[in-house]
């Protein structure tokens, strides 16, 4: 009796705690449902339409217009060159020197360690207006801290934020510093991790630091890496509070970026939704492609 | 495995990017309430509650709103107002937001602006009502009133008070710099482009300021302080036929303001708005802003009063200066109450008719009222009384013509296109098509 007893108290078991597995993840899910899917299903939706502030935001069904338009617009190509340059420039800057840096300070002491880590993390921890307030003051054309240094070693003061072609550069630096804190911690993580009688056996067995590197700190961090990359990719084509705070997309759209652009078709200028959603379809799009092809390539075609 | 990691990349990333975009249609303001969620106008109580939006015009953090707010509900206990005051930064976006979620505010305290673009867009309540005959025989300025129309003649804003924006001046350099000699400060002070041109090249020579101005066009805030410079320097206007254009006078302005920063009279702020170039005047590293009026004024003051400001008109090649104007006023939404329309209504009348509340919320805006009856409510101040003369000089409204917020942004790329070099000519036509160019329903 007792063996066939167990077997119906588990199943009761079983589902009771599975009912409550889906309780606990019921307000999860809720606000997941309510505030990314549903807006990601209305954003394509809303895409096909000429929903705009003049109609309410009930805009009528019009296929593929606003696609058509974004293709023949020449800012949005502007924008999406800038936002590219940012990508292709930030993403391997960010990961590389992230490497790096981690790669210095994870066999320090605890405390040196700490501080390192404090020190390159405090951007991420900052809020991102503040610290774009202070490099707006840094990159000041008349009273900024660089140019006050610039021309008090007697050198003419530079532009910044003022050139259509140094303010992209402008903006990555900041998208650098703010991008760095936590690829950093979670590289010196990756690092400490590796095992260290592989390290040993290699240096016995004669292999350079280099080597070292490549053939067993190297494939022991790739997912970090994969991670990184994928995150910071993600920033990098979603910089807008930077852009907006510092530049507005000028000089003459030379900091523009997609998403930027499309926040000021949404709300600023022609408050035409359908448009912006069109734009942030395109850029999810791209954003995924990139992502693919980053999980591939550094995942040499195997995601396992 | 390898498929659902990558349908979750895929997913995260189009979960990131469209969620921006399609907040516009889901989201509402943080921290204000729902008037149409209310589901009525009436609570427990049976009191009308509304909901009021204001634009710091009465001051940040002035706390007036809430007083007038008060002052009203002790003589109305059939109405409960909530104040919720919102910046000219995130505002904007977020009444757009509120509007197309369903979620507006019944009464907004702002600009024709954006009052006649969502009027015209269907989402305000009539304000004819109040436009009665004796009010606009006291208004008295077909100008103003007609800034508070929408396209079909509707009214939508009901306005309560007025003020020019103008030029401000640094008076100490004008004086080491031997500038002032250009600087008219007699009478209404009205003076002309060529003198205009030689006190900027004088203090340029000088050396007294960093530059001596700043042409900014970093965005579209304070845009009507650059529009006022170009369109006066020859006489030019920037509507023409109901049109947003450019015309030949506006191309030779265009083109003057080139020359002079290219020899350096004055400077291009490309990564500046008004409040940047403000903040550099009240530095001292210009000596005059394009960007004063009377709120300017106050928030833009001397530090310790290192320096004396003056105040003059636009300069124009005849002397006789266009110049913009401020007009302050209220809207209400058509939330689909008419309890609340009736309520809303009511207490602009009171904010802006009472004897005692009317007269002393126009003193708060630091304008002129629009009610000619209310005489000179800055009896004894020669500057307000300068600035009031400045009204015979207003020019025409165009800030309720249809595209104006686009061609706000075309305006700044027009300035950041010419003063880094572009043919003027040829710019103001891409601005006359792109700011023409109607792209929403």
């Amino acid at each position: 009796m007792a063996t066939t007893k167990a077997p119906k108290r588990s199943l009761v078991l079983q589902r009771r705690e599975t009912v409550v597995s889906y309780l606990f993840l019921l307000p999860a899910l809720f606000f997941f449902v309510g505030f990314v899917i549903y807006p990601m299903v209305m954003g394509v939706i809303t895409s096909f339409t000429d929903a705009s502030l003049a109609n309410g935001g009930q805009g009528t069904f019009i296929g593929l217009s606003n696609y058509i338009r974004l293709f023949q617009d020449k800012i949005f190509w502007k924008s999406a060159l800038n936002t590219i340059i940012i990508v292709v420039v930030s993403v391997p800057c960010v990961t590389a020197f992230s490497l790096w840096v981690g790669s210095a300070i994870y066999k320090m002491r605890s405390g040196a360690r700490s501080f390192f880590r404090c020190v390159f993390y405090l951007p991420v921890v900052t809020g991102s207006v503040a610290v774009v307030v202070v490099w707006k003051w840094m990159y000041a054309k008349y009273d900024g801290l660089f140019n006050y240094l610039i021309t008090a070693a007697g050198g003419d003061a530079l532009p910044w934020t003022e050139s259509a072609t140094m303010a992209i550069w402008c903006v990555l630096i900041i998208l650098f510093t703010t991008s760095i804190g936590q690829p950093i911690v979670l590289y010196v993580a990756a690092l400490g991790n590796v095992d260290s009688s592989l390290v040993e056996a290699a240096q016995v067995d004669g292999a350079t630091n280099l080597q070292v590197f490549w053939k067993i700190k190297w494939p022991s961090v790739m997912p970090t890496t994969l991670y990184v990359a994928i995150i910071t990719t993600i920033n990098s084509f979603q910089c807008f509070a930077l852009i907006q705070l510092l530049t507005r997309g000028g000089p003459n759209y030379s900091t523009s970026t997609v998403m930027y652009l499309l926040y000021q078709i949404a709300f600023e200028t022609e408050k035409n939704f359908g448009y912006a959603d069109a734009m942030g379809v395109v850029l999810a799009i791209v954003i995924a492609i990139f992502s693919a092809v980053q999980f591939k390539v550094m995942n040499g075609g195997t995601t396992e | 495995m390898k498929k659902t990691k990558r349908f979750l990349a895929l997913a995260l990333a189009l979960c990131l990017s469209v969620g921006l975009a399609a907040c516009s249609n889901s989201s509402t303001p943080g921290g204000s309430s729902s008037p149409a969620a209310d589901g009525g106008s009436g609570d427990a109580s049976g009191k009308t509650k509304i909901t009021w939006w204001a634009f710091p015009t009465f001051g940040v953090d002035s706390g007036y709103e809430q007083e007038l707010a008060d002052a009203f509900m002790a003589a109305n206990d059939d109405v409960e107002i909530e104040v919720v005051t919102i910046n000219f930064t995130d505002g904007p976006a977020q009444l757009t937001t509120a509007i197309t979620s369903g979620t507006a505010p019944d009464l907004l305290f702002d600009a024709p602006g954006r009052i006649i673009e969502y009027g015209n867009a269907g989402y305000l309540a009539d304000m004819n009502d109040l436009f009665t005959d004796e009010f606009k025989a006291d208004v008295n300025n077909e100008g103003l009133l007609s800034s508070c129309q929408g396209r079909d003649g509707t009214y939508y804003m009901y306005p309560i008070s007025s003020s020019p924006f103008y030029m401000g001046l640094n008076l100490e350099m004008l004086e080491a710099s031997g500038a002032i000699d250009y600087v008219n400060l007699e009478g209404d002070r009205t003076w002309t482009t060529d003198n205009f041109v030689k006190m900027c090249e004088t203090l340029r020579d000088s050396g007294v300021a960093t530059v001596p101005g700043i042409v900014y066009c970093g965005g579209s805030g304070g845009d009507q302080g650059t529009r006022a410079l170009v369109n006066n320097l020859y006489s030019s206007t920037i509507v023409s036929d109901g049109k947003w254009n450019v015309d030949a006078n506006g191309v030779k302005a265009l083109e003057l303001l080139q020359s002079m920063v290219s020899e350096g009279a004055l400077d291009v702020g490309n990564s500046m708005v008004a409040s940047d170039e403000l903040q550099n005047f009240q530095k001292e590293i210009c000596a005059m802003t394009f960007c004063f009026g009377t709120s300017n004024e106050v928030s833009y003051a001397p530090i310790d009063d290192a320096y004396t400001q003056v105040a003059v008109p636009f300069p124009s090649d005849d002397g006789v200066p266009e110049l913009e104007y401020l007009v302050n006023g209220f809207c209400v939404f058509d939330n689909g109450d008419q309890a609340k329309i009736d309520a809303s209504k009511r207490f602009i009348q009171f904010i802006c008719d009472d004897p005692t509340w009317g007269p002393k919320s126009v003193v708060k805006t630091n304008a002129f009222p629009v009610r000619t009856s209310f005489g000179d409510l800055y009896e004894g101040d020669e500057h307000m009384a300068l600035l009031a003369s400045w009204t015979q000089y207003y020019g025409p409204y165009y800030n309720t013509l249809d595209n104006f917020a686009t061609m706000r942004n075309e305006w700044f790329n027009l300035l950041q296109r010419v003063l880094a070099g572009g043919d003027a000519a040829a710019e103001a036509e891409t601005f006359n098509t792109n700011a023409n160019t109607v792209t929403t329903g």
